[in-house]
């Protein structure tokens, strides 16, 4: 039953319109005429860790957006997970205590938001709406409105260091979307996922737990906003309670760039990634060339609504 | 099914109407007879207005007067139903801590025309209230740019991070600014881009920056501390930090102690804790009919590790 939707995206007109713009913001990005050789690599490391908190909420709200749902409460999931690990670490707690408990936190959001939407019946978009508010509150009342600073050396380093010259929240990245892509293509629950998305009832009539699914699917997304909001505290050296604003919506904007459409069904953890890649360099380019900012947000408002017609285009096809 | 959902409806409605009214009533009940104060500030996620508010509630517990503190969440629209709000309650005198100088003018004009005094503190609105404490937001980033001026000898390449474009403290602190890049002939602005306050997205500019502009920056000005700080983090992961002079505006207490590791070279203090009582003060000049400045402008000063330990300890 999902074998259909799962190959939409390798239709090769879609590929192609995906892959042309793409290509389009490569040039645009790295034809840096002042650069060297060892700059562009720079630059591209630069671009990846700057994608990388995107990057894991589009992996995220992907496995939501399948099943047909939802998630706004992602940016300020973020937050509230950056400002729980950024208490524990500053408290002394070793490193994994801090990152578990930022993860914990999203999790425990996240599990609270697919209840709301499975037993309570409340639309995603109601449910997740009502986190995300009640979710900044939290995190304001956690840091008192205010910064959580000194977090230690081991906490800043896990978005600070490199490994190999990459740093380490690309492998976590790397990681996160292969975990999810192994899930969501070679597993039977995965398949579950797409099936409760392409139809509903069908799913259910051939037994499937669609709420079982469903709880699943927003915990996958509140446990990986909790990922990124640890990666964002340590980028930040803080835990920021304001940080995030808007995140859920760059997150779903990079699935949708992707290929994954918003009725679910359909979509794929490859392509949120190339679509946080994609909006990342843009912006990165458009910063570069001191372009003012006025211009960028209807650059990218442009480029996203085209993105998805040229790639809506290409299915129909 | 159906009916079951309404009444749920019902219930809770009615729990939080209950909720509300009962609030009310419980501050009446207590036989307060203070004179009430409302606040309508900016956005508690601010640090800086957690401060400003904290100064309000100090010099009005030393006054003996009640404040209603809301927070509009950085919405104009917000600000004036709490205006409005205010004025059904029948306070004695209210506080805007504008969110913009358009948009909330009607908030001021609301309460002014009900006979209600207004203080607007920190910030402007187009309509003039009926006293104003705050600063001139363009010392600030005088301070600021000055600092950098000197250090560099009066000649070399900066950048600037502005705040979210189009808010009055963005405006003013650009102005002045440019008056000091304007009168220093040898100073070139290399770029300017907007960082929105944030210290994320100060981050990502600054690491893009760092890219295209390389060797040739020799300073930053940003226009709040937040994005001083994102700056200061990505100056020091690409380790060029010692070779560039980062410069705030703000004094937060994370500024504060970076501007003490020598971390952040300098910020510009506003001074909350003045402006926050001197407008409590206002406002309870205003009640009491007793002669009050139409203006008081608080007076900012310059950060650097050489005084930092003084601010340190407010």
């Amino acid at each position: 039953m999902s074998v259909q939707t799962t190959t939409a995206m390798t239709h090769p007109l879609v590929r192609y319109a995906l892959v042309l713009a793409l290509l389009a913001a490569l040039a645009y990005s790295l034809y840096m005429p002042h650069m060297t050789p060892a700059g562009y690599a720079s630059y591209m490391m630069t671009i990846l860790l700057q994608v990388s908190v995107t990057a894991i909420l589009a992996v995220g709200v992907t496995f939501v957006l399948l099943t047909g749902g939802v998630d706004l409460s992602l940016g300020s999931l973020v937050a509230l997970a950056g400002v729980v690990a950024a208490i524990f670490a500053r408290a002394g707690q070793p490193l994994g205590v801090s990152i578990a408990m930022g993860v914990l936190a999203g999790l425990a959001c996240g599990l609270v938001n697919g209840a709301v939407v499975v037993f309570a019946r409340v639309a995603p978009f109601i449910a997740t709406l009502g986190m995300m508010t009640a979710a900044r509150g939290l995190a304001l009342l956690l840091s008192g409105g205010k910064p959580v600073p000194d977090l230690g050396e081991s906490f800043k380093a896990i978005a600070g260091q490199r490994a190999a010259g990459v740093p380490v929240p690309v492998l976590i990245v790397a990681a996160v979307a292969g975990l999810a892509w192994l899930f969501l293509r070679h597993s039977r629950p995965g398949r579950y996922v797409y099936a409760v998305g392409g139809n509903e009832e069908a799913a259910r009539a051939c037994g499937l737990n669609v709420s079982l699914v469903k709880v699943f699917v927003y915990a996958v997304s509140g446990a990986l906003a909790g990922l990124a909001g640890v990666i964002n505290a340590s980028r930040l050296t803080t835990g920021q309670p304001n940080t995030g604003e808007g995140f859920e919506l760059a997150a779903i904007a990079a699935a949708v760039i992707g290929g994954t459409s918003l009725s679910g069904g359909v979509g794929t953890i490859g392509g949120a990634l190339l679509g946080a890649l994609l909006m990342g360099m843009i912006s990165s380019a458009l910063d570069m060339r001191d372009v003012s900012a006025y211009y960028q947000q209807i650059i990218t408002g442009g480029i996203i609504v085209a993105a998805v017609w040229l790639e809506r285009k290409g299915r129909r096809e | 099914m159906k009916r079951k959902i309404h009444l749920a409806t019902a219930v809770v409605a009615l729990a939080g109407l209950m909720a509300g009214a009962g609030g009310c009533g419980g501050d009446g009940k207590a036989k307060d007879d203070r004179p009430v104060i409302g606040v309508s500030l900016l956005n508690l996620s601010n640090e800086f207005i957690v401060m400003l508010k904290k100064a309000m509630e100090d010099k009005a517990a030393e006054l003996n007067v009640r404040l209603i503190v809301t927070d509009a969440q950085r919405s104009a629209g917000r600000q004036i139903e709490q205006v409005e709000r205010f004025i059904a309650q029948g306070v004695s005198a209210i506080i805007v801590n504008p969110c913009e100088v358009e948009a909330s003018s009607p908030a001021v004009a609301k309460a002014l025309a009900a006979g209600v005094p207004v203080v607007n503190v920190n910030s402007e609105t187009r309509a003039a209230p009926t006293a104003f404490v705050g600063s001139r937001d363009e010392e600030s980033a005088r301070l600021a740019m000055e600092y950098i001026a000197q250090r560099l000898g009066g000649k070399g390449n900066v950048l600037m991070m502005q705040g979210f474009l189009g808010q009055a403290a963005q405006l003013k602190r650009d102005a002045g600014a440019r008056e000091v890049l304007k009168n220093t002939p040898g100073l070139a602005l290399l770029a300017e881009q907007s960082a929105k306050w944030d210290r994320g997205e100060a981050l990502s500019l600054m690491e893009n920056w760092i890219q295209s502009h390389g060797d040739k920056v020799q300073a930053v000005f940003c226009q709040n501390d937040e994005m001083a700080m994102g700056a200061v983090i990505a100056l020091e992961q690409a380790r060029r930090k010692d070779k560039v002079i980062v410069a705030g505006v703000d004094a937060i207490a994370d500024a504060l102690q970076a501007v003490r590791d020598g971390r952040l070279d300098a910020t510009v203090f506003q001074d909350a804790r003045g402006q926050g009582g001197g407008a409590v003060e206002a406002a309870v000049k205003l009640i009491r009919k007793q002669p009050c400045d139409k203006e008081t402008f608080i007076p900012f000063q310059l950060v650097t590790k050489e005084n930092v330990d003084k601010f340190l300890k407010r």
